[in-house]
């Protein structure tokens, strides 16, 4: 723990600490189908198994869902975000999950779901969606070229698959991240449950991990050879004691982190605000002691959220 | 502020000119009275501008010109004037009247507008883009040059009223509306793109397409023999389409995603992904 002064939110300890964050490349996509649960059942076949780039590829989440008037074809839809560490693998990961998990979906049709015109991150490159897809029609696809956009309508067993032929990528922001320190699991539970909430209200933003939450919080490195993560001793609350890394005191009994990727560095900065708000509403009074950040001396990642900066304003007082 | 140069027939010609030279935004760089001096192909012949118009500028935008795009304003009919914005990449060109053959000749930009009639080949092999008829059309409208393999490959071309015969013959890319009837041959060697016509088709509709979307909005007297009656949950594309013409002419304008249209997939005579979506003979309701 830092030595500066630290603020507090209902009596929750705010660490003068901050979260590092990474550049990663991220698209959105947008799911359509005949009902908002067919859509939502791809959204979440898409986004299985995309926790962390660390051994998924990606990671993804619903960003939201859509009602007809907002998709391109009318119907009922949902968006999804996607993040990876480089073009190349963010391609490869929505042309499987994409293949797998939308194509095979009833139903359903897919759309980019970034506006170049609009968006706010910067502007990467193009993907392929329904570029390599289309050959699953062995040779009965079409190809149709509206205004601007170029479509695949794919023959499929319910009708057509129809897909946009790629999607733009953006330089977006990954690893965002909030420490819930709690007195003991319901209270970490109920205090990581509220900032989940009011963090996924917001657009731009996913939190990758089960329910939002992780509780395998990692550090750099091992001591076994080969494993580039391990478990973040200085948090586990069995390890008291005997880690020298330990942050935690004895009135400490359950940690959970919230990992935040969004489009751009003012999308997880606001997360993270929202975040800090929801759980230090609950308060000392409700078992939560501390909201910390995982950081790695600030020397990897381009990105710093100061939990102080983040907190101003939120009605804490300094201690 | 736009700079709008205006072209006022002074004296119609007895032979045909090739106005390909006539863009907005060339004009618009130029002087005056450096335009007057242009010369302009006339067969074997040549001929100066200042023969054949009045040209007077003006820096406030035309009442038909939108933002800030150079326009150029041709007044009265020029039916004598052939390849009007050909290879035009941006910019507004106006004609108020009926214009010569091959209008829009591979045009990759910008708006050219007819506001009379147009003759052959008008947006033959149009790369880009947006022009209208507000009348009648003749022959090979959004087709190809003899010898050429592909018509019109991107852009919309509207036309009002009737178009001739060929229309989108060999059209790759892009939207063609007609608002009245088309001659034989309509959509004929289609290699892709969307022909809608709103009134009657000719003979020989469709012949030898490939692939592509002919829309129609009546029920033909008959149905090409080598196209199969079929083709079902095509909702999507059909709603993906709809949308995107919804600010075009009506009656295009007026369809509905709910009302799916009857679809016949060929031509079969040529292994054809193609596609007849008949708009007057409605399909499955959704």
């Amino acid at each position: 723990m830092s030595d500066t002064p630290t603020l507090q939110i209902n009596g929750t300890t705010i660490d003068a600490t901050f979260a590092e964050a990474f550049p990663m490349k991220a698209t959105r996509l947008v799911i359509t189908a005949h009902t908002p649960a067919w859509a939502m059942q791809a959204a979440h076949s898409l986004t299985g198994f995309a926790t962390s780039v660390i051994g998924c590829g990606c990671e993804a989440g619903v960003e939201r869902t859509l009602e007809n008037e907002e998709t391109p074809d009318g119907r009922p839809g949902v968006a999804v975000l996607l993040f990876a560490v480089s073009s190349k693998e963010l391609a490869r990961q929505i042309e499987r999950r994409v293949g797998q998990c939308v194509l095979t979906c009833p139903t359903t049709a897919v759309y980019r779901g970034i506006d170049p015109q609009t968006s706010r991150a910067p502007l990467s490159d193009l993907a392929p969606l329904g570029k390599n897809l289309r050959f699953f029609g062995d040779g009965w696809q079409i190809s149709k070229m509206l205004g601007d956009t170029r479509y695949w309508r794919v023959p499929v067993m319910d009708g057509e698959f129809v897909c946009e032929e790629t999607a733009p990528t953006v330089k977006a922001v990954g690893g965002g991240n909030l420490i819930l320190l709690a007195r003991d699991m319901d209270a970490a539970l109920a205090a990581a449950e509220a900032a989940v909430a009011a963090m996924r209200r917001l657009p731009n933003v996913i939190l990758p991990f089960p329910g939002g939450v992780v509780r395998s919080g990692s550090k750099v490195g091992s001591k076994y050879q080969g494993a580039s993560a391990s478990t973040n001793d200085a948090f586990c609350p069995t390890l008291t004691g005997l880690s020298p890394r330990s942050e935690l005191g004895a009135d400490v009994g359950c940690v959970l982190e919230i990992v935040i990727d969004g489009l751009t560095e003012a999308d997880v900065g606001a997360a993270m605000t929202a975040g800090i708000l929801a759980a230090a509403g609950r308060g000392h009074a409700g078992g939560l002691l501390r909201i910390s950040a995982g950081n790695y001396g600030g020397k990897l990642g381009p990105y710093h959220f100061h939990l102080h900066e983040l907190a101003a304003g939120l009605g804490g007082s300094s201690a | 502020m736009s700079v709008v140069t205006t072209l006022r027939v002074k004296t119609a010609p007895g032979f045909r000119v090739d106005a390909s030279a006539l863009l907005p935004a060339p004009l618009a760089a130029r002087a005056v009275a450096e335009i007057e001096r242009m010369v302009l192909p006339a067969g074997n012949d040549r001929c100066v501008i200042a023969d054949l118009f009045d040209v007077a500028r003006s820096g406030d935008p035309a009442p038909d010109a939108q933002g800030a795009e150079p326009a150029l304003v041709i007044e009265d009919a020029v039916p004598w004037l052939d390849r009007l914005g050909a290879h035009m990449t941006q910019g507004h060109l106006i004609v108020r009247g009926t214009a010569g053959d091959q209008s829009g000749f591979q045009m990759a930009g910008g708006v050219l507008r007819i506001d009379g009639d147009a003759g052959h080949f008008t947006a033959c092999e149009m790369r880009g883009g947006r022009l209208t008829v507000a009348g009648h059309c003749g022959d090979f409208a959004a087709g190809a040059l003899a010898g050429d393999m592909e018509g019109m490959t991107g852009g919309t071309l509207t036309i009002h009223g009737n178009a001739g015969a060929r229309l989108a013959d060999r059209m790759r890319r892009g939207l063609v509306l007609v608002g009245g009837d088309a001659g034989d041959f309509a959509a004929s060697r289609l290699v892709a793109g969307t022909v809608g016509i709103a009134g009657r088709v000719g003979a020989h509709y469709a012949y030898g397409m490939r692939r592509g979307t002919l829309l129609l909005a009546q029920r033909p007297t008959y149905l090409p023999p080598t196209f199969a009656d079929g083709g079902r949950g095509f909702d999507v594309f059909w709603s993906l389409l709809v949308r995107s013409l919804a600010g075009e002419i009506a009656p295009f304008s007026q369809w509905r995603a709910a009302a799916l249209p009857h679809r016949y997939a060929g031509d079969a005579a040529v292994d054809g992904r193609g596609e007849i979506l008949v708009v007057g003979e409605p399909g499955r309701q959704r």
